[in-house]
């Protein structure tokens, strides 16, 4: 009999402060039989772990052993390749064991590969798989509104009255609108898949945050395995249905399992979350091509779950996605976001590891800037729709485009039975993509700064024909504008978004809609000055000054699909109009 | 009737033309066809079933599209009431939708609830559909089961269908070429030889790619059958409309009399104006297409259209 497979070396340490850290069972009570389901998860971990590793084991073992080889070989050398570039404890725990299976794999037994195989996914699945602890669920509520408070007014908090006053400082923050009813609902009948934009780090404590102050059941996400480092933040992130997402690991096994692990949460009905964008927008453009990557597992959880109903007699329980927007006034990170898209070209880095986001110097001038400025972030719901870009009624049913009720399963279905299909549930993805990116559009709510920033570098467009995008970045503080003109111009151009606002075509915030173009220009410099470091406008007497077309570059960006709606007839305005358009590429 | 035949699910055809019928013919030889048409065509088939009433097409799996693209929005409209997921929506149109240049499957997912839809493009005319003569032609579609439904419906072994997962490349080659076919027509006319056709076509592929690259599409489409071959099937001599309207024009006869002797509606060349003002407003370079624009509504003639396509700064191929 042959050797068993190699064994990877564990670390105790590295287990302690990196693996799930669970609060004592003693005190924990069983969920209420009304709670969310995700109260339940720890109770199910290791079934979804075992389901995970069984799928992902079985779809690679029917290849064949030549193709198992393959890929053994494939995620060795993938793996070998990145810890050699690593310098922590998961190199010494596996380097070894990856080396070992590139030396024997060419003489293991077909049942030492699939051992090594089985062993290899279920490591892969315990990393990846998260936790939901209600306690520290509940205890996160109550706290995080109150510490946040306290770091934008630390005079509330020495008052004693965190709690409360984080609370209203918050509600006052964030705005929540759209179809959040519609959204309770379907969460009564279904499985949601939340899809929001992605413009900061802060979006997922806007959505928790919001999703909590509307009596909504909380959602597991992946979390980049990096925000999992420091002891605290881990905590965290393991106990409230986080998921970690390795996005140094290039094999293509980690990439199965990860995906398994989402569609296996989705199909058990946990309520998820993805950025279908992948990463946030560095030029603050909305996102205009979705791969949807983990979100599009949704489409395939419904083709699983309509294949057993079909088994048993039944219809399969829904499946619905929600676009939502998240939309700021002012963007934490929004000086390094702009200069990452410049200087990259658009070319996307996944992790950026020093911006604003880790600057607590940052936080507190950005959150200071943002008291005075009410619904500074309005988070907005749009209309949920089924995995294959239908809208569905309040009681979850699919509707066609004359709003005939349809059912669903027959897109799964070939001649008349639903059947599993990878190829087709890929092409419904894409196309799920592109339904979301014009939902996107239309819930998109436009803010005052993005306004005035599109008015002004539409200006300085048109100021400066021929130019290209760098050469107009170097202008800074070169160009002035009359204010009475620039009145002129943003009254007009608000009065031109307002129609399509009026059309159902965009979002406008409140300030946007009442402010006086004075008070609009005010209030957008309001914001900028004091956090960005850099002047964005400069008001010298009767003019504007631009001082920094970056930064009106990223808040304008926003503007991009209604550029040529909102630009007037005169001939320059048009043209800077149009090649503002033309940012966004090809729709 | 063989195993084959029976396993094959209904194929339903919208339209009644000339392509329509072609189609109809083709896919009789292969099963059971319904055909939904205002015209009520008359088949003497006994597997053909002709109705005027939508909602035979429901038992269909297989829809063929094949009405010009200015009533396809009143169709799909119609369609929309009776179609579901379950369908395989398939068009066949050469027309492009509006300033945008949106393509049909466009509105055959806004319009109606299919999503697995397709286009089918490439030199396959009537006469090829009717007479079974070898042939090839290619199906753009993200969804592999809509390629093998319309294989399955009307390939065989005298036509051979291939797959495009670039749906809005098919389409828009498949439009885009109808412009370039003008401009053969003009050459023959004018009496240029090989060399130049050769040279007008080579050029008018590139430019229509990089406009379908301005669009979303795959440069490498318009090098397959949806755009190169139905352009050398031109040249080879098949008599388009638009070749026809490009002759004319050629000749001396204004734009009503050329587009009468044409047949009176020529897709390709009613999108060419669209396309021309969006090269023009996208800042794509054009100068072919801008030149047919120029042409079809009498702003320029023949020789001074030549001469200023010749006279164009030089630059890399």
């Amino acid at each position: 009999m042959s050797k068993p497979a190699p064994k990877p070396k564990t670390s105790r340490v590295r287990d302690l402060l990196t693996k799930p850290i669970r609060l004592p069972q003693w005190f924990a009570s069983k969920p209420a039989a009304h709670a969310p389901r995700i109260f339940g998860f720890n109770d199910e971990r290791d079934m979804v772990i075992g389901e995970v590793s069984a799928r992902v084991v079985a779809q690679n073992l029917s290849r064949g052993r030549a193709s198992l080889e393959v890929l053994l070989n494939e995620t060795a050398h993938h793996e070998i390749a990145r810890l050699e570039k690593q310098r922590d404890d998961e190199v010494r725990e596996w380097l070894g064991f990856w080396q070992k299976v590139v030396r024997k794999l060419a003489r293991m037994s077909e049942a030492e590969q699939r051992q090594t195989l089985r062993e290899v996914v279920e490591y892969m699945a315990q990393d990846i798989a998260g936790n939901f602890d209600p306690r520290v669920y509940n205890f996160a509520l109550k706290t995080l509104p109150g510490l946040i408070a306290g770091v934008m007014s630390p005079r509330e908090l020495a008052r004693g009255a965190v709690m409360n006053s984080g609370r209203f400082a918050l509600d006052k923050l964030i705005e929540i609108s759209g179809h959040v009813d519609h959204f309770r609902n379907l969460a009564e009948v279904g499985t949601m898949v939340l899809v929001p934009t992605h413009s900061s780090n802060l979006d997922s404590l806007a959505l928790g945050e919001s999703l909590a102050r509307s009596g909504l059941s909380p959602a597991v996400y992946g979390a980049g395995k990096n925000l999992f480092t420091n002891p605290i933040i881990s905590f965290f992130m393991h106990n409230l249905g986080a998921y970690r997402v390795d996005r140094r690991v290039k094999a293509r096994l980690y990439k199965q399992v990860l995906k398994a692990y989402s569609c296996v949460m989705i199909e058990r009905g946990y309520h998820s979350l993805f950025f279908p964008g992948g990463t946030r927008s560095r030029s603050n453009m909305i996102e205009s091509r979705l791969k949807l990557g983990l979100a599009g597992t949704g489409v395939e959880a419904y083709s699983r779950r309509a294949v057993r109903a079909k088994a048993r007699g039944e219809q399969p329980r829904p499946i619905f996605f929600v676009p939502m927007t998240i939309n700021y006034a002012l963007v934490l990170e929004a000086e390094s976001l702009i200069g990452d898209y410049l200087v990259e070209e658009g070319r996307a880095r996944y992790i950026i590891e020093d911006d604003e986001f880790s600057q607590l110097d940052r936080w507190i001038a950005f959150l200071n800037r943002l008291v005075g400025y009410e619904s500074a972030c309005v988070l907005r719901f749009g209309r949920p729709i089924d995995p294959f870009g239908n809208l569905v009624d309040h009681r979850g049913r699919s509707l066609a485009p004359d709003g005939r009720i349809i059912d669903p399963v027959r897109y799964v279905s070939r001649r008349g039975e639903p059947v599993l299909d990878p190829a087709r549930d890929a092409a419904y993805t894409r196309e799920l993509g592109r339904v979301i990116v014009e939902h996107f559009r239309r819930e998109t709510v436009i803010m005052t700064t993005q306004l005035v920033a599109h008015v002004l570098f539409r200006y300085l467009i048109e100021q400066t024909p021929g130019s290209d995008l760098f050469d107009r970045m170097r202008r800074r503080g070169e160009l002035r504008w009359d204010h009475a003109d620039f009145v002129r111009r943003y009254s007009e151009t608000r009065d031109r978004l307002r129609a399509l606002a009026d059309a159902g075509e965009v979002h406008m915030s409140d300030h946007l809609r009442t402010d006086s173009a004075e008070r609009a220009l005010e209030r957008a410099m309001g914001a900028w000055d004091g956090y960005h470091e850099r002047t964005v406008v400069r008001l010298e007497g009767e003019e504007i000054s631009l001082e920094d077309p970056a930064l009106l570059l990223y808040y304008q960006n926003r503007l991009v699909p209604w550029a040529e709606g909102l630009a007037g007839s005169g001939e320059g305005e048009r043209a800077a109009a149009l090649e503002i358009a033309s940012f966004g590429g090809a729709q | 009737m063989s195993e084959a035949q029976e396993a094959r699910p209904l194929v339903g055809i919208v339209g009644g033309g000339v392509f329509g019928r072609a189609l109809v013919r083709a896919a009789s030889r292969t099963g059971e066809v319904v055909v939904w048409s205002r015209r009520a065509p008359s088949f003497d088939l006994p597997n053909v079933r002709v109705s005027t009433d939508v909602a035979q097409l429901v038992d269909a799996e297989l829809v063929l599209l094949a009405v010009p693209s200015r009533y396809v929005s009143l169709a799909l409209d119609t369609l929309g009431h009776h179609l579901d997921g379950g369908h395989l929506l398939v068009h066949v149109s050469r027309g492009l939708l509006d300033d945008e240049l949106r393509t049909l499957s466009a509105p055959m997912r806004s319009l109606t609830p299919c999503r697995r839809v397709g286009a089918l493009a490439g030199p396959v005319s009537a006469d090829l559909l009717d007479a079974g003569t070898p042939g090839a032609g290619v199906v753009g579609s993200e969804f592999p089961e809509v390629v093998e439904a319309v294989r399955a419906a009307i390939g065989g072994p005298t036509l051979r269908i291939y797959a495009s997962s670039d749906l809005r490349g098919v389409e828009l080659a498949a439009a885009l070429t109808g412009i370039l076919l003008f401009t053969i027509g003009v050459a023959k006319r004018v009496g240029f030889g090989p060399g130049t056709i050769g040279a007008l076509a080579t050029r008018g592929v590139a430019e229509v790619s990089r406009i379908g690259e301005a669009l979303g599409a795959k440069p490498e489409t318009f090098h397959g059958l949806a755009c190169f071959g139905d352009l050398i099937a031109a040249v080879g001599g098949s008599q388009r409309p638009e070749m026809i309207l490009g002759d004319a024009i050629a000749g001396g006869a204004s734009s009503e009399d050329a587009l009468a002797q044409a047949g009176g509606s020529v897709e390709g060349i009613e999108v060419a104006h669209r396309v021309a003002a969006f090269c023009e407003r996208r800042g794509i370079n054009a100068p072919l297409i801008t030149a047919v624009s120029a042409l079809v509504s009498g702003r320029l003639d023949t020789a001074t259209a030549v001469r200023k396509l010749m006279g164009r700064q030089l630059k890399r191929e």
